[in-house]
C-alpha cells in the first residue's frame, strides 16, 4: 500500500540529501587530491587533477612500507577491538543487569577512565611500559588501546543491557542456563546494535591515532599505518599528494569495517522486529 | 529468592552470582587500573612537584596551581574554559540536534537507506588530519569555494577569514566538528529508536496520535538512555577538546587564542611547542588536574542524574 | 551474534601471535625533519663507510618530536644522537643534565664554530656546551623578479620606497606581499625583518637582555607599529592566511614579495625550478645605511647523556662538525651549514651567507626570551595577531610582552 507523504517527510529526506552533499564534496576534493602534485593542491584545489597520475600511491608503497604498516595497523586495532568488545561487553552487562552494593562505584570508576585520554597521561605511560617491557610492541599498543576505549564500551553497553526486558534472564535461568550461557546465548545477541557501535566507535580513534605509535614504537619494523604515513609530513615540506594517497587508502579498512558493522546491525533490527 | 538455600554471600549477592560478577568485571577492571588509572593518577601527581625538564625535583605543595592561578595563566586557562563550555552547548544542540533528526529520517525507511546509512556516517571514520586539511581548504579566504561563491554573488563583506578571524574561528571550528561527529550520535539514536518495541508505537497510533505526538510522547522518552550516552560523551570530548583545534588551529590556539582549549593548554604546557613554548611538565599537569576534576565532578553528576531520569521515565 | 565476537576475538590472537624480533645495536639519530630522512639515511651510509659505525635515523613529525623525545627522556631512555632546537629548547634538556657535555677537543674543528652559534648549544644555567650546531637561519625578504620587471620595478633602496613598492605594486593589480597571520610565527618571523631597523637591532636587544630596557620601549612600539602598517599589501582575507597558502601565493607567482627566513629556498627551488627569485635585507631607513638581518642557530646535534656509545656518538659528532659533511648539507638541502667557511653554489643561497655574515642581529625572542614560559615568542605572536586584527594596539601589545616576560625574568621586574 502506497502512503501518501507527507511535508515531514519531504523535510527529513531533504535533510538527508543536503548531509549527502555536504559530505560527499569535501570527500571528492579529497580523492581528487591523491593524484596531485602538492603544488597543484593548494594553486587549484578543486579541480580536476591536470593528469590521471599514480605517482603519489606509488610513493606511499614504496617510502611508506605500506603493506607491512597496514599489517601492524590491523593487528593492532583488532586485537584491541577484541578485548574491549568482550570485556567491555561482560563489564557492561555486570553493571547494566546486576544489582549489588558496588555497582554505582564501579560505574563511577570506569566513568572516570573515560576522561583520562591517554595524551594526558603520556610520560608516566611511556614509563609504567618500559618498566611493563611492552615499548616497542603491539602488545604494548593493544593493551594501552583496549584499556582506553574499554570506560566508552562499558558504559554504552551497560546503557544498553538496562533497557532489555527483566524477564528474558530470568527465564533462561528458570530452564537451567548458566550465567555465563545466560550472557554469551541470550543477553549479547540482544545487544548486537550497541556492539556494532562500540566497534565502530572504539576502532575510529584506534586506526587513526598516531600519536602513540609515535611515542612508543620506534623499531621500524612495528610501525603503524598512521605513524608510518608522517614521514611526509615535514618541517617545511609536506608531501600533501601522498598523504592524501596514503590517507585514502588508510580509510578504506574503516569504511568496510563500518558496512561490515552496519550490515550486522540492519540484520540485528529486523530480526528483533519479526520476534515482536 | 529463598536466602535459607544460599546462605552465604559475596558483593551481597549469593556467593555463586558473586563470583560470576566479579569474573565478568576483573578483566575490563585489571585492565583498565593498570594501563588508564595508574598512569592517570601519577600524571595527576605530577602537579605536586617541582620539574626540571622531564626530571622530577622537591614536593612543591601548591605551587603550580597558584603559578596556574596567577598571571598571566590563570587568563589563558579561564579563556579556555569558557571555549571548552561554549563547544559543549553549541555541539549538545546542535550536533545532538542533527544527530537525532537524521536518525529519525534513516529510521523511516527512505529509499536510498543504504546510501544514507553510509554518507550520514562517512566523516566520523575519517582521519582528522584529511578532515582539518580539506576544511582549511574550504574556508580557505584566497583559494576556497565559500569565500568565491559568497564574492561571486556580491557578498563582499561575508566573505570573511573564517578561521583565521578571532570573532569566527571557534564558531568555524565546532561546524566542521559537527560536520566530523553527527553521524554518531545519528547511529546511536537510530539504535535506539529500532529499540523500541513496535507495540507501543502502534498503541499510540491507534490511539489517534499525531507523527509529532508520537515523537514527542513515545519516542523521546524511551530514547532517554541513548541520550545519557551522547550527552554524557558530548560532555567529555568538549571538554578534552584537542585533535581538531590542534590540526586546525596549531597548538596555541589561533589567532591569539580565540581557539584555544584546556588539553591544547596541558599539551604545550607539557612537552613545550616548536615556535614558541618550553616545556614545563608541573604546570602542565596542574591543568591537567584542574582539568580532570572539573570534567569528573560534570560527569558525576550528569551521570546519576541521567541514570535516576532514565530509571523515572 | 557469538560469531561476530568470535571472529573479533580470532582475528586478534591469531594477529598477536605473529609478533617482534630485535634490532642489531648500533647508535640511534632523532630528528624533526622528515624531510631530511634520505639526506641523512646518505650520511649514515657515507660514515659507515668511514668508520664501520651503523647509523639508524628516525625522524618525526615536526609537532609531536618533543612529545616523543621527551616521554623517552623522562623514562631514562631516548635515541644517543639527539638533534636538539636551540636556545631554550636545548638549554633546558641540558640543564636537567639529559646532555653529554662536549669538550671542543672531542669534536674535531668545533673550536673553528663562530661564538654566536656555539652559544645557542649552551645551557641557560650550565653554560658548558652541549651541541654541534648544524644550521643558521636568516630572515629576510624574498621577491619575485619578472613580477617586479612586469610592473617596471626597481629594488627599493630604503624601507620609504619598499612601502611605496607595495603601494604601486598593489595599484598595478599584483598582491605586494604574500604574507598572512593565521600562523603566529610567521608573524614573528616577519617582526625578525621588519623591527630591527626600528628598535636598533643589536644595541636594543643587548639592553633589553641586559634589563636596562624593557619592550615597553617607545622604539619596539614603533617596530611593532610598522609591521602592522603593511596589512593593507598583504593578501585579501590575511587573517586566515596560513603558511601554506603564503607559499602558494609566492610559488606561483601570485605575490611580489614574501617575508621569510633562508629555510624556504630548498622549499621554493622543489615546488617551481622556474621561479626566478631573490632575497635581501629589510632596506634600511635611510639611503646607504646598514641593513640588518635577524638571524638564529636553526639547532644542533646533542648526545643522550645515557648513551653507552660515548666514543662513537662523540665520533658521529666530527663528521657532523667536518667541511664534507657541512657542503653537502648546504648543497643537498638548500640550508645554510653551520660548519664555518663553506660557500654555496646557489646565488640565492650564497647572498644569504654573505648577508649573514656582515649583517646579522640576534633574532630577538628565540634567542634572548624563549627560556621560560610564557616565552616572549609566544606573547608576540599572539600580540601580534590581535595588533593585526586591530584588536589591540602595539601599545598594549608591548605592555603585555613585557608583563608577561616579568613573570620570570628578574631583570624586567619591578620595571
Amino acid at each position: 500500500m502506497r502512503r501518501r507523504l507527507s511535508g515531514l517527510d519531504w523535510l527529513l529526506r531533504g535533510a538527508l540529501i543536503l548531509n549527502a552533499i555536504g559530505v560527499l564534496s569535501p570527500l571528492l576534493v579529497m580523492l581528487v587530491s591523491a593524484f596531485k602534485s602538492t603544488r597543484e593542491i593548494f594553486a587549484s584545489p578543486f579541480a580536476p587533477p591536470s593528469m590521471l597520475s599514480f605517482q603519489n600511491f606509488i610513493k606511499v608503497w614504496q617510502v611508506g612500507q605500506f603493506d607491512l604498516y597496514l599489517r601492524n595497523s590491523l593487528i593492532v586495532t583488532l586485537g584491541a577491538l577484541a578485548l574491549i568488545l568482550l570485556f567491555g561487553a561482560m563489564a557492561g552487562y555486570a553493571l547494566g543487569r546486576f544489582r549489588f552494593r558496588l555497582n554505582d562505584v564501579i560505574y563511577l570508576f570506569f566513568l572516570a577512565g573515560l576522561m583520562i585520554p591517554a595524551k594526558l597521561a603520556l610520560i608516566p605511560l611511556f614509563v609504567q611500559l618500559k618498566a611493563l617491557g611492552l615499548l616497542n610492541s603491539l602488545w604494548g599498543l593493544i593493551l594501552v588501546y583496549a584499556a582506553g576505549g574499554i570506560p566508552a564500551a562499558v558504559f554504552i553497553m551497560a546503557g544498553f543491557f538496562r533497557t532489555l526486558p527483566s524477564d528474558l534472564d530470568n527465564a533462561a535461568r528458570m530452564d537451567g542456563a548458566g550465567e555465563w550461557q545466560v550472557f554469551w546465548r541470550v543477553m549479547l545477541p540482544l545487544v548486537r546494535p550497541a556492539l556494532a557501535i562500540v566497534g565502530i566507535y572504539s576502532a575510529i580513534p584506534i586506526w587513526n591515532d598516531f600519536l602513540l605509535p609515535l611515542v612508543f614504537i620506534q623499531k621500524p619494523e612495528l610501525k603503524t599505518l598512521m605513524q608510518g604515513l608522517t614521514v611526509f609530513f615535514g618541517q617545511y615540506q609536506t608531501d600533501w599528494g601522498a598523504l592524501f594517497a596514503g590517507l585514502t587508502l588508510a580509510s578504506l579498512p574503516l569504511a568496510l569495517l563500518y558496512l561490515l558493522l552496519s550490515e550486522e546491525f540492519i540484520k540485528g533490527l529486523t530480526a528483533g522486529a519479526t520476534k515482536g | 529468592m529463598s536466602r535459607s538455600s544460599h546462605p552465604r554471600r559475596f558483593l551481597g549477592l549469593r556467593l555463586e552470582r558473586g563470583l560470576w560478577l566479579t569474573l565478568f568485571l576483573a578483566p575490563a577492571l585489571v585492565l583498565m587500573l593498570v594501563f588508564t588509572t595508574l598512569p592517570a593518577i601519577n600524571a595527576l601527581v605530577y602537579s605536586l612537584f617541582k620539574w626540571q625538564a622531564f626530571k622530577r625535583g622537591a614536593f612543591a605543595g601548591l605551587e603550580n596551581f597558584q603559578r596556574l592561578f596567577a598571571y598571566p595563566f590563570d587568563q589563558q586557562f579561564l579563556r579556555a574554559l569558557s571555549h571548552n563550555t561554549l563547544a559543549f552547548v553549541v555541539l549538545l544542540v546542535v550536533q545532538t540536534g542533527l544527530g537525532l533528526l537524521l536518525a529519525y529520517a534513516l529510521w523511516k525507511h527512505p529509499p536510498g537507506l543504504r546510501f544514507f546509512r553510509v554518507t550520514v556516517f562517512l566523516p566520523v571514520i575519517l582521519s582528522l588530519v584529511i578532515v582539518g586539511f580539506l576544511w582549511q581548504l574550504f574556508l580557505n579566504p584566497l583559494f576556497g569555494p565559500l569565500n568565491k561563491l559568497l564574492h561571486g554573488v556580491g557578498l563582499h563583506a561575508l566573505a570573511l577569514p573564517w578561521l583565521g578571524d578571532p570573532a569566527t574561528a571557534l564558531p568555524a571550528l565546532l561546524l566542521v566538528n559537527v560536520w566530523r561527529w553527527v553521524g554518531f550520535p545519528a547511529l546511536v539514536f537510530l539504535a535506539g529508536i529500532n529499540a523500541i518495541s513496535e507495540e507501543y508505537l502502534e498503541a499510540a497510533k491507534l490511539d489517534g496520535a499525531s507523527e509529532g505526538q508520537v515523537f514527542r510522547h513515545v519516542i523521546l522518552p524511551l530514547l532517554a538512555p541513548s541520550f545519557t550516552i551522547i550527552v554524557l560523551l558530548t560532555f567529555i570530548g568538549s571538554f578534552e577538546w584537542f585533535d581538531l583545534p590542534y590540526v586546525m588551529e596549531g597548538v596555541n590556539g589561533t589567532p591569539a587564542g580565540a581557539t584555544d582549549t584546556l588539553a591544547l593548554m596541558f599539551y604545550r604546557l607539557a612537552f613545550g611547542t616548536v615556535d614558541a613554548g618550553i616545556s614545563d611538565v608541573g604546570l602542565g599537569a596542574a591543568v591537567n588536574t584542574v582539568l580532570f576534576f572539573l570534567v569528573l565532578l560534570g560527569a558525576v553528576l550528569g551521570a546519576l542524574y541521567l541514570r535516576r531520569r532514565e530509571v523515572e521515565g | 551474534m557469538s560469531r561476530l565476537m568470535l571472529s573479533f576475538l580470532r582475528v586478534g590472537i591469531l594477529a598477536l601471535a605473529i609478533l617482534g624480533t630485535a634490532l642489531a645495536q648500533s647508535l640511534t639519530f632523532w630528528s624533526w625533519r622528515p624531510e631530511d630522512k634520505e639526506f641523512y639515511d646518505d650520511i649514515a651510509r657515507q660514515f659507515e663507510a668511514q668508520t664501520g659505525i651503523k647509523v639508524v635515523f628516525t625522524a618525526y613529525k615536526n609537532t609531536d618530536y618533543n612529545t616523543a623525545l621527551s616521554s623517552a627522556l623522562a623514562a631514562g631512555s631516548g635515541p644517543d644522537i639527539i638533534q636538539t632546537r636551540a636556545y631554550g629548547g636545548l638549554a633546558q634538556l641540558a640543564d636537567a643534565g639529559y646532555l653529554l657535555p662536549i669538550v671542543s677537543q672531542e669534536v674535531k674543528g668545533l673550536d673553528k664554530f663562530p661564538r654566536t652559534l656555539l652559544n645557542a648549544a649552551r645551557g641557560y644555567k650550565d653554560k658548558r656546551l652541549f651541541g654541534v650546531p648544524f644550521a643558521t637561519q636568516t630572515l629576510g625578504i624574498f621577491y619575485n623578479k619578472a613580477l617586479l620587471k612586469k610592473a617596471g620595478m626597481e629594488l627599493p633602496q630604503t624601507w620609504g620606497a619598499f612601502l611605496g613598492t607595495l603601494e604601486k605594486l598593489k595599484k598595478a593589480g599584483i598582491t605586494p606581499l604574500a604574507n598572512g597571520a593565521k600562523d603566529g610565527w610567521t608573524l614573528e618571523i616577519m617582526f625578525g625583518v621588519v623591527g630591527p631597523n626600528f628598535y636598533g637591532s643589536t644595541g636594543f636587544y643587548n639592553e633589553v637582555v641586559g634589563g636596562k630596557r624593557t619592550f615597553n620601549d617607545p622604539v619596539f612600539v614603533r617596530a611593532l607599529k610598522e609591521e602592522a602598517q603593511l596589512t593593507p599589501y598583504m593578501p585579501q582575507g590575511f587573517m586566515g592566511v596560513g603558511y601554506d597558502d603564503m607559499r602558494t601565493l609566492f610559488i606561483n607567482e601570485q605575490a611580489a614579495f614574501f617575508i621569510g627566513g633562508s629555510f624556504e629556498i630548498g622549499y621554493f627551488r622543489a615546488q617551481n625550478p622556474k621561479l626566478d627569485f631573490g632575497f635581501m635585507a629589510a632596506p634600511p631607513l635611510v639611503q646607504g645605511g646598514r641593513p640588518w638581518v635577524s638571524s638564529f642557530a636553526d639547532g644542533n646535534y646533542s648526545i643522550n647523556a645515557k648513551t653507552t656509545h660515548k666514543k662513537e656518538a662523540l665520533e658521529f659528532l666530527s663528521f657532523l662538525a667536518s667541511k664534507e659533511f657541512g657542503q653537502q648539507f648546504t648543497d643537498k638541502l638548500a640550508q645554510i651549514s653551520a660548519v664555518p667557511g663553506l660557500t654555496s653554489k646557489d646565488p640565492v643561497l650564497s647572498q644569504v651567507i654573505e648577508l649573514t655574515a656582515k649583517y646579522q642581529t640576534p633574532y630577538l625572542m628565540l634567542v634572548g626570551f624563549r627560556y621560560q614560559n610564557p616565552t616572549g615568542s609566544f606573547l608576540l605572536q599572539n600580540g601580534l595577531q590581535s595588533l593585526l586584527d586591530g584588536k589591540a594596539t602595539a601599545e598594549q601589545v608591548a605592555a603585555d610582552i613585557t608583563k608577561g616576560v616579568a613573570t620570570w625574568y628578574a631583570p624586567f621586574q619591578g620595571k
